[in-house]
């Protein structure tokens, strides 16, 4: 691995606080947090801002697993009065698909994403690369005010006219014509506009840190050096930069097929609903590479450190996610089994598919490599790498099972897919977040986080999302189909288990979380610059924690 | 259409001819007890379903999901039984034994290389052999799946046979149409029961509807799917059959049911608000008892009519101008109609 | 220009680019479905062509016609006969007949795909009233006609050598921006 001399390193604590003299002249209290061009200011307002959406998402979905819990309509109509309808009961079925699909698109594009890229990204990679900053400061800023603008949009479009209700109940794919004919009202077009706004601050933070990363590495760290999660992050620039693009065509075409007689999407003037579908997965499936891949990065870093190993199969581990991001682009139509492909379509994405077992695979066993012959300390963030890679094992073995088109046929918008890409994304990415989220708190705050109180969110939660969602596969597999509000009879006993049980436990987790931010941050124990031990090599861990204002003032050397 | 009348024209006795499967033959006791409390005084307006003393009873755990289960619903396609196969014996043990190998390589590995154990960690980091290893057994495990797999699609897509009974499935806003143009009978619309109505008929709840799918068994249906307005999905999980409804474009597929019964289904595709109320019910007869339904609908054999009506021999088509004035021709006989003009590029 | 600033104007234009990889993904999917009939889009010969096919008289196929209308039209329309039978290569006509029950002349538009899909591709469309708009006066009946072959390269091909039936499906469409002049 990489030895690093950096010259403003401490060497120890005592130099902290001469050093610390020079370089932490802040900005005032506005222009430091409205106005800032500070990577790590900014990432910390991308990681409140996730935190922020990520509690709106979870209560969203709160209230959806209260309406699952029993058979029959209970509250639906009670929460569209309390939204100001007059609460019919269509309203009150359009509520439902009002709160699928802002579960969806509140989790994607303003949880996991500005967390994962925008709030790690933002804070480490530059550190990561010993660059003292993003490539363009300024620009970084309007990424992150960009989103807020979005998540009004979005909120705001739940109390407006979208059809037979209020708000944009298409689902987070926003499928024509239920997008376009079928929804009459402007709260599709102010979700569509919301996610064109998420959607222009994520290629602005993707330009930023692919030139970042391409030009500011300090002297010695070259490509085949930089920390997985940096590697992570690029891969995922790169992605974003490709997907996006297209998402954001097909959405416009959706908005003149709305407002202005275009007919891209529609029969009646020579369109093809089926092509919105095209573009939407051709976006969409690099993006739940998207909402993975820093993950994976993330997990690397916290499985060697906690080993006291060096990554196992370093460069096999940053191929690997090239190839996932490579082969990710040419399986989109897997998510469209059912549209009416042909046979050979059908049999190509199929074999395509399951060929990203492989580079998973190869990284669920490097990882399990890296910790063989380590000496392994199970610190919170450990914990919860190491249920990374399991739980995601198993989201991503029911995704083989999925790739199956001859078997999707059953499976296609059942809750067998809710709880496969549950799986990968609520068990996957948000573990491999609050990984990241306990091994850089005390980088990022000064203060150590309570490591009790870590270790009982992680098994409260651990158990809590189990229980929530594999009995989603048993509805799945007796057919359940997703975006329901009612169901047969008989599906009656999973969810309720799934809500009475998994979502309060899950619930329960997350209260201890939130504990243990609060108390760690007003009471914590003063975080050393390196709290993790010889394991902990990159860069990071040789600034003081927090690091100070303006970091790398003189470029570390790698050797 | 009333009872009576149906019953008389009734081509096989019934609930005989049921084909061996007990469980599902037509209860006479109980349908003539629905009909009879349809029939009481009060409900005189009760609705055609209801009355109605072929309509076959479901049968708990087929065609519907049984109360805490957990496996797929039992299959009665000979495709479906391949894909439940598939599912179940190759990919379900497949994916346990991969989720439990990494289990417990992580689990062996957290226990033998704990700080306690280990104090020492070694500088490993590299090795070309188990990389190959890992990487290639995962390529020859998804080879071996490749095949069932893409034989099963093979299966799937096999073309319907001429003599197929072809029904035309329409997607509206919110319930199914099914037409069978074979057997000259339109539209039939099929709508969600109603928790009361589906109580008293002994259907379960959100998935009974008023009028069904009727298919005859051992034979080949083929489904021409589209959609009225939005996208809906035609699915029926005991039939492994999903199938997009897509306005403006026609799907196509095929299934062959080996046991009477009702099986049921719902739409899956996000359509709009009773996107959850739009249950698909699909009742599978024997032969003879699905052409006495197909009479009670006013419908005839498939075929019966064709072989009456002139056709135009293929050998003998109209080339592009002659076109043209045949139909010009058909114009001067058919007053109040004429002939939209053909365009040839 | 600064590396950082030309990195990110390599980078930026790509972005700009994949935008119009996404606009051009729609004419470029029309043809794509045109020439390889992706999604049963159906195939176009002239007169010319139609008349090198070879006509394979014992070799026959069934062809249904299938006929929708959009829930906004107001229009009766459905094929004369809903199956024939015709030979591969042979030219057959087929008639549709559409009604407007509307109180106003009407254009439409008619969209059409046969199934299964992979036949897309071998059946071959002479004329057809889809390829143009059709204005209907109020109360009208018209009888429209599709001059149409199977090619008989289905036989050659392993997707399609067992297709027993073609359906060839139509849905009208009121034509969206069309006056109703035609």
């Amino acid at each position: 691995m990489t030895t690093i001399t950096a010259d403003n390193a401490p060497a120890g604590h005592e130099h902290l606080q001469e050093y610390d003299h020079g370089a932490d002249h802040k900005p005032s209290f506005f222009a430091r947090w409205f106005m800032s061009t500070n990577h790590k200011d900014i990432g910390t307002l991308y990681l409140i801002f996730a935190i922020f959406a990520g509690v709106v998402g979870g209560a969203i979905s709160g209230l959806m697993r209260i309406e699952l819990n029993q058979p029959g309509i209970q509250h639906l109509v009670l929460w569209s009065q309390f939204l100001g309808e007059e609460g019919s009961l269509t309203q009150a079925k359009h509520l439902w698909n009002v709160l699928v699909t802002a579960h969806g698109l509140i989790m994607v594009f303003f949880m996991v994403m500005p967390a994962m890229i925008g709030g790690f990204g933002n804070w480490f990679v530059p550190i990561m690369i010993g660059a003292p900053d993003m490539a363009f400061p300024r620009m970084n800023n309007v990424s992150f005010w960009l989103l807020v603008p979005a998540f009004i949009l979005l909120l705001g479009s739940t109390f407006v006219p979208g059809g037979l209700g209020n708000g944009a109940g298409t689902g987070w794919t926003v499928y024509a014509p239920l997008s376009t004919a079928g929804s009459a009202g402007p709260a599709v077009d102010m979700a569509i506009l919301a996610l064109h706004l998420a959607g222009a601050s994520s290629i602005l933070g993707a330009i930023n840190f692919i030139t970042t990363i391409f030009n500011m590495r300090a002297p010695g760290m070259t490509i085949n050096k930089m920390p997985l999660f940096v590697w992570s992050v690029l891969v995922t620039a790169f992605l974003l930069l490709l997907a996006l693009p297209v998402l954001a065509a097909a959405i416009t075409m959706l908005l003149t097929d709305r407002n202005f007689g275009t007919t891209f999407f529609d029969a009646a003037g020579g369109g093809d609903p089926i092509l919105y579908q095209h573009l939407f997965w051709f976006f969409g499936h690099p993006e739940v590479y998207i909402m993975i891949l820093p993950g994976f990065g993330m997990v690397s870093q916290i499985i060697s450190t906690f080993s006291k190993k060096p990554i196992f199969g370093y460069l096999g581990m940053a191929y690997a996610m090239v190839a996932i991001g490579v082969v990710g682009f040419v399986v989109w139509a897997h998510h469209m089994f059912t549209t009416g492909l042909s046979v050979n379509l059908k049999m190509y994405f199929t074999a395509a598919t399951m060929v990203i077992a492989v580079p998973t695979g190869i990284k669920i066993f490097s990882w399990i490599a890296t910790m063989w012959g380590g000496s392994l300390t199970f610190k919170t963030p450990m914990m919860w790498a190491i249920g990374f890679i399991f739980m995601f094992t198993v989201g991503g073995v029911t995704g083989v099972v999925l790739a199956n088109g001859g078997v999707d046929t059953y499976m296609q918008d059942t809750y067998y897919v809710v709880a496969h890409f549950h799986y990968v994304l609520s068990l996957g990415a948000v573990f491999s977040l609050f990984a990241g989220f306990y091994y850089w708190f005390p980088k990022m705050s000064g203060k150590m986080y309570n490591e009790f109180l870590g270790q009982l969110h992680f098994w409260v939660f651990f158990i809590g999302v189990n229980v929530l969602f594999f009995p989603m596969h048993f509805l799945g597999q007796q057919g359940m189909p997703r975006r329901y509000p009612d169901y047969a009879d008989a599906y009656a006993h999973w969810n309720q288990i799934a809500s009475t049980w998994g979502y309060s436990i899950m619930l329960a987790g997350m209260l201890i979380f939130f504990v243990n931010l609060i108390w760690s941050l007003a009471a914590g124990r003063k975080a050393a610059a390196n709290p993790w031990g010889e394991g902990a090599t990159t860069l990071e861990w040789t600034l003081s924690s927090p690091p100070p204002f303006h970091q790398f003032e003189q470029l570390p050397k790698i050797a | 259409m009333p009872a009576t009348a149906a019953l008389g024209a009734v081509t096989a006795p019934l609930p005989a001819a049921a084909g061996g499967a007990p469980e599902t033959t037509v209860s006479p006791a109980a349908t003539a007890s629905d009909a009879a409390q349809a029939n009481a005084p009060g409900a005189d307006a009760a609705p055609g379903y209801a009355n109605d003393p072929f309509r076959l009873k479901p049968v708990d755990g087929v065609g519907q999901p049984t109360p805490g289960g957990i496996d797929f619903q039992p299959q009665v396609t000979d495709n479906g039984a391949y894909a439940y196969w598939m599912s179940n014996s190759i990919l379900l043990p497949l994916i346990t034994v991969i989720s439990l190998l990494v289990l417990g390589l992580l689990l062996w590995v957290m226990f033998r290389y704990r700080a306690a154990a280990n104090p020492v960690p070694s500088k490993t980091s590299h090795n070309t052999f188990i990389e190959i290893l890992w990487t290639l057994i995962p390529v020859f495990i998804l080879l071996a799946i490749a095949y069932p797999s893409l034989s099963l699609l093979a299966a799937q897509y096999k073309p319907a046979p001429k003599d197929a009974v072809t029904i035309k499935v329409t997607g509206y806003q919110w319930y199914w149409g099914y037409e069978y143009p074979d057997n000259g009978i339109p539209e039939i619309i099929s709508k969600m029961l109603p928790p009361e109505e589906a109580a008293k008929m002994g259907e379960p709840r959100q998935l009974a509807v008023d009028n069904r799918m009727v298919v005859p068994v051992g034979k080949t249906v083929k489904l021409l799917i589209t959609g009225s307005d939005v996208i809906h999905s035609f699915a029926v999980p005991a039939l492994w059959t999903k199938l997009d409804a897509v306005p403006g474009r026609l799907n196509e597929t095929t299934f062959k049911i080996n046991k009477p019964g009702v099986y049921y289904g719902q739409c899956s595709e996000l359509c709009g608000v009773d996107h959850g109320f739009m249950p698909i019910a699909v009742e599978a007869l024997p032969q003879a008892q699905f052409d006495a339904w197909v009479a009670r609908q006013g419908g005839h054999r498939a075929g019966a009519k064709d072989l009456a009506k002139p056709d135009v021999p293929a050998e003998t088509a109209p080339s592009g101008e002659a076109a043209a004035t045949a139909v010009g021709d058909d114009h001067a006989n058919n007053s109040g109609e004429r002939a939209a003009p053909a365009t040839a590029q | 220009m600064t590396p950082q600033l030309r990195t990110a104007a390599i980078f930026g234009a790509m972005t700009i680019s994949m935008v119009g990889v996404g606009y051009a993904s729609v004419p470029l999917y029309n043809m794509f479905c045109r020439v390889t009939g992706f999604n049963g889009t159906t195939g176009r010969a002239d007169e010319a062509q139609a008349a090198e096919v070879p006509v394979y008289v014992d070799k026959t196929i069934s062809v249904r016609f299938d006929s929708n209308v959009d829930r906004d039209l107001p229009w009766e329309f459905r094929p004369e006969h809903p199956t024939d039978t015709v030979s591969l290569g042979a030219r057959d006509m087929a008639i549709f007949i559409a009604k407007n029950n509307g109180s106003e002349p009407i254009t439409g538009t008619a969209s059409f795909n046969v199934t299964p899909v992979t036949a897309g591709r071998y059946f071959k469309k002479i004329q057809c009233f889809c390829f143009t708009e059709q204005t209907i006066a109020a109360g009208e009946q018209v009888r429209m006609p599709v001059l149409y072959f199977v090619d008989p390269k289905l036989l050659d091909d392993p997707d399609t050598r067992d297709i027993e039936e073609i359906t060839l499906s139509y849905t009208f469409h009121r034509t969206k921006n069309g006056d109703t002049e035609g």
